[in-house]
């Protein structure tokens, strides 16, 4: 069950991912990013990341895809179609750190599977108590914590300011 | 080097959110929309954030890797705000989005 739930949203993810890369327009790109997202999300559910996979779905699929949604809507319809002749130069920058990484991260699990050669098997259990915990623990994360909800604040100021019209360059 | 595409494996997980990074990279090398950029800057975030979750489970160090998940989050969110306000205000300025026009600083 759980490996045909980790093959689903791993094709949603890669398959969205490779149509925001080649689709033509725009808006088709936009509602690619939303299929990748959520197959990240169910990816984390997947890893027993539960409240990481609520908040992206929450965060990413909600907020971030309208905000990229109303930009889309705000901005002139322009043809967005790359002519083919483009991939080629970029595509074999992309192959050249895809081996890279390949290498990279073959190494690494390679020594993690050395490392717990039994086979690691954690038991799966909410993680949003001890992810609250940590956040307003003082020896855990509490200033990075408020640090975020500072810049939060300012960034909400920033993007309304910098958005605002009739301001001359 | 061994590659296993069980999920109860690390290396499933890392090849998906490789190849989740290399689709954001050709994305961003081959666009000249500012809201593509964005599109792809997205994608390669998470699959950071994929990764982080990723060793947190099978790397035993606990939920540390969790906690930083959010943060990227938190930090993608905002930068996806300021980043589209930036972009409106391209297009309030050079009637475009395509950052091959926006040459201001060139003059």
């Amino acid at each position: 069950m759980s490996v045909l739930m980790f093959w689903f949203f791993a094709l949603l993810a890669v398959v969205g991912a490779a149509m925001v890369a080649f689709l033509g327009r725009l808006i088709n790109s936009a509602f690619a990013l939303v299929m990748a997202l959520i197959g990240v999300a169910g990816l984390y559910w997947t890893l027993g990341a539960d409240f990481i996979g609520t908040t992206q779905i929450l965060l990413y699929v909600g907020g971030v895809t309208v905000l990229i949604l109303y930009a889309v809507m705000l901005t002139p319809k322009e043809s967005t179609r790359v002519p083919w002749i483009r991939f080629v130069p970029a595509g074999v920058l992309t192959l050249a750190v895809g081996i890279l990484l390949l290498t990279a991260f073959g190494g690494v699990a390679t020594a993690l599977n050395t490392l717990h050669s039994g086979g690691l098997e954690q038991p799966l259990e909410p993680t949003a108590a001890a992810i609250g915990e940590a956040f307003l623990d003082r020896e855990g994360y509490l200033i990075p914590f408020e640090l975020a909800s500072v810049l939060l604040l300012v960034v909400v100021v920033g993007a309304v300011f910098i958005a605002r019209r009739k301001r001359e360059v | 080097m061994e590659f296993s595409l069980s999920p109860d494996n690390i290396s499933a997980y890392l090849i998906v959110s490789g190849l989740l990074f290399l689709f954001g990279v050709l994305t961003i090398l081959t666009r000249r929309n500012a809201i593509y950029i964005l599109l792809g800057v997205e994608l390669i975030l998470n699959a950071a954030n994929l990764n982080f979750v990723a060793f947190s489970r099978f790397g035993g160090f606990g939920i540390d890797g969790q906690i930083f998940a959010v943060f990227i989050i938190i930090l993608a969110a905002s930068e996806a705000a300021v980043a589209l306000a930036i972009i409106l205000q391209i297009f309030n300025n050079y009637g475009t989005v395509d950052l091959t026009e926006t040459n201001l600083m060139k003059k």
